[in-house]
């Protein structure tokens, strides 16, 4: 009967799990916690602790003595034998992916104590902490490679399941994101490349009075008048106009979008899964797929006698081009041993083209996916500048035309701002729907 | 148990028939039996891969015949056969398909082909990955795990069908020669307790000798082969063979016809180039 720790107890224990390597920067919380479920035990000098092959049920962190670990010979570890003191950790085998048995044989050569820890309830413990839980799992990893000298092929610890992986509601998982994100340099150097950019339009216009920069809005000016709740122009966010202009652009972008990649995503896996659809439609496509959106603007009237089809059209065309275009190359980029696996393990047409083609051609997809967000509001802004109502391309022309210079910038950086959110939306879409690939290229990147 | 017997009847394969005719395999016979690891070694580009392609039915023969368990796969009438799970090609460089997990991709073949339901594929998929070491790696995917992991894993999806053959295409190529010795003696073992009829490609002799009952040393462009090893060493082996006396003499036995042939691929490689 092992009775659980008393106060005391409990902080000697912490103590000693700080001192090991995986726990070293584990919070105090999660320490606590997994001391609660630790047992402490004794053995005496020449006691053997386990044997190679015994089940790896449970893990042992050292408090004091000393125990000496032997690793079976077919495990090929570099240094098979290891002298242990206070803060090792053993019997970790059970974290190892495949691995339910013990690698090394362990006996204390002197009076030693130790707190064991369940495998599976440590498990559990960590799965519950989306945070720490998979941190704690990789310090485990590196001490199994680097302490141990175990090759890497072997040295692979389980992935935890649970909330991260499962369970985890996308509002926590975006805030474990953002707290990652925060915790790298990458925000302050964004932050640094923008101050750079803003002070030298500040210096160049306002400050300098550089030749040709002489006649441009400054900085100080555009940002009054932006946030002015009474612009001098007109336009700035306390006006109901300057959204409605928003809304307009975002509306007619979101429909040429979706027209484009509901129809731009079937043309493109047809192109590429079907030779003889290639041959008749590539030509045709090849022909107009270089044609500036502008020149299409007259023909574009002519079809759609309400201006605000033909410029929804105008957008379509060319996100439509860039959608199947890059789902084309994205199926012929699918490596033909998938094709001719999914064949020997007798999967039909159609079980091809839906378990191979399609998830193989995903990663092609969606960088089509993100161009054409791009060229939609490239072209968006074209049109609105020659005709329509209403829109950022319409306030940037009619603005200029009206000599409001600052208003231009409001529309310009409106417009980098929304179209930077628009396509951030696509990717993140991306990134949800290939985790697999999301993974992989977490790997790489370490 | 009789099943796995492969037939190569006198099979050509010459590639582009109308312009340069190329003469990939040449009047290559060669009977495989039911339940035996035979190795086919030659140096690359010898047309050793054309051969299995042929038995997969990934390309057709230009004339001769394939059998397997009396069913002709294909033959001069009728020159390419359709892929099936009755023979399962392992890639050169895997092909387990990355956007799914293990568990999915072992689960593929029956699932698709309606043999087992979802679940009960899934419990048997459960209990072969476990079987072979594997367990634990269900949840990731294949990118995640290491790349002697993922041999495994796609051996296991094809013996999820319960094939009559494995065609392996060097499948050990890419793999460091530590791994390597490794996934010899993981594939011995899943083939010890899966008896079936295993058609390996490779270029190591070491590899083709350790594993093998019999080691077919196969001539260059055309490729036929020039001499069949049978290897007397009993099963199932382990990695002491690899010193062994018997071993050394074999591969010396054998050594000049693979290097003779070696030789002859890096000179017609230079006439080309």
């Amino acid at each position: 009967m092992e009775a659980a720790l008393r106060a005391g107890e409990a902080n000697g224990a912490i103590a000693a799990l700080r001192d090991a390597t995986p726990f070293r920067d584990a919070a105090e919380a999660l320490l606590q916690r997994i001391a609660a479920i630790a047992r402490p035990a004794r053995f005496g000098a020449g006691t053997r602790i386990y044997g190679a092959n015994d089940a790896a049920d449970d893990i042992f962190v050292l408090v004091s003595g000393r125990v000496e670990h032997v690793f079976k010979p077919e495990v090929g570890a570099r240094e098979a034998h290891k002298r242990m003191t206070r803060g090792g950790v053993f019997g970790w085998a059970g974290l190892l992916l495949g691995q339910t048995q013990r690698l090394a044989s362990v006996t204390a050569t002197e009076p030693t104590e130790v707190l064991r820890l369940d495998t599976e309830e440590l498990v559990k413990l960590l799965e519950s902490e989306p945070l720490e839980g998979p941190l704690v799992m990789e310090r485990f990893a590196t001490m199994i490679q680097r302490e141990f000298t175990l090759p890497a092929l072997l040295a692979q610890v389980r992935r935890l399941s649970g909330p991260l992986t499962e369970e985890m509601s996308s509002i926590s998982l975006t805030m474990y994101r953002l707290s990652l994100w925060l915790k790298s340099p990458r925000p302050y150097l964004m932050v640094i490349g923008f101050a750079l950019f803003l002070g030298f339009w500040y210096l160049a216009v306002e400050v300098w009075k550089l030749p040709r920069f002489r006649e441009m809005p400054g900085v100080t000016s555009v940002v009054k008048e932006w946030l002015a709740p009474e612009p001098t122009y007109g336009l700035s966010i306390y006006t109901a106009e300057y959204y409605q202009h928003i809304w307009m652009s975002v509306w007619r972008v979101t429909q040429a979008f979706f027209l484009a990649t509901l129809l731009g995503v079937p043309v493109g896996l047809l192109l590429g899964w079907s030779r003889k659809f290639k041959q008749y439609l590539f030509p045709v496509f090849e022909t107009l797929r270089p044609i500036p959106i502008l020149a299409w603007v007259p023909l574009a009237i002519v079809m759609f006698i309400a201006t605000e089809s033909a410029v929804v059209y105008l957008a379509f065309l060319a996100s439509f081009f860039a959608t199947a275009l890059n789902t084309m190359l994205g199926v012929e980029s699918i490596d033909e041993s998938y094709i001719r696996a999914a064949d020997c393990l007798g999967a039909n047409q159609w079980q091809v083209f839906r378990h191979v083609i399609i998830p193989g051609a995903l990663p092609f997809i969606f960088t089509g996916l993100q161009i054409s967000i791009g060229v939609s509001w490239f072209s968006l802004v074209a049109a609105e500048m020659v005709s329509g109502q209403y829109g950022l391309g319409y306030v940037i022309n009619t603005s200029y035309m009206m000599v409001r210079y600052p208003t231009i910038i409001i529309g310009m950086a409106t417009l980098g701002i929304v179209g930077y959110a628009t396509s951030a939306m696509v990717r993140i879409a991306g990134d949800y729907l290939m985790e697999w690939r999301v993974r992989e290229l977490a790997l790489t990147e370490r | 148990m009789n099943r796995g017997h492969i037939v190569i009847d006198d099979v050509v394969k010459v590639y582009d028939p109308q312009g340069a005719a190329v003469l990939a395999v040449d009047h290559c016979s060669l009977e495989i039996e039911p339940g035996e690891i035979c190795m086919i070694v030659g140096p690359s580009g010898c047309g050793k891969t054309t051969l299995l392609n042929a038995i997969a039915g990934f390309h057709e023969i230009t004339s001769g015949r394939i059998v397997m368990d009396g069913e002709v796969l294909c033959s001069t009438e009728k020159p390419k056969s359709a892929p099936g799970p009755d023979r399962i090609v392992v890639f050169q460089n895997g092909a387990l398909f990355p956007w799914k997990s293990n568990l999915e991709n072992v689960i593929f073949g029956p699932v698709v082909q309606g043999k087992l339901a979802r679940k009960d594929a899934i419990d048997k998929a459960r209990a072969m990955l476990a079987d072979a070491g594997l367990a634990g790696v269900e949840r990731n995917y294949p990118g995640e795990v290491s790349s002697g992991m993922r041999r495994r894993v796609e051996i296991v999806r094809a013996l999820m069908n319960d094939p009559k053959a494995l065609l392996l295409d060097e499948p050990y190529r890419a793999l460091d020669s530590l791994t390597k010795s490794v996934m010899h003696e993981a594939l011995l073992e899943i083939y010890y307790k899966n008896k079936v009829t295993i058609f390996f490609i490779t270029h190591d002799l070491e590899e083709a000798i350790f594993l093998g009952h019999r080691v077919a040393i196969m001539t260059t462009r055309p490729c036929k082969p020039k001499k069949i090893l049978n290897v007397d060493i009993a099963h199932p082996r382990d990695y002491g063979v690899l010193t062994s006396k018997r071993f050394r003499e074999l591969i010396e036995e054998t050594n000049d016809a693979v290097h003779e042939e070696a030789l002859k691929a890096f000179q017609a490689g230079e006439k080309e180039g």
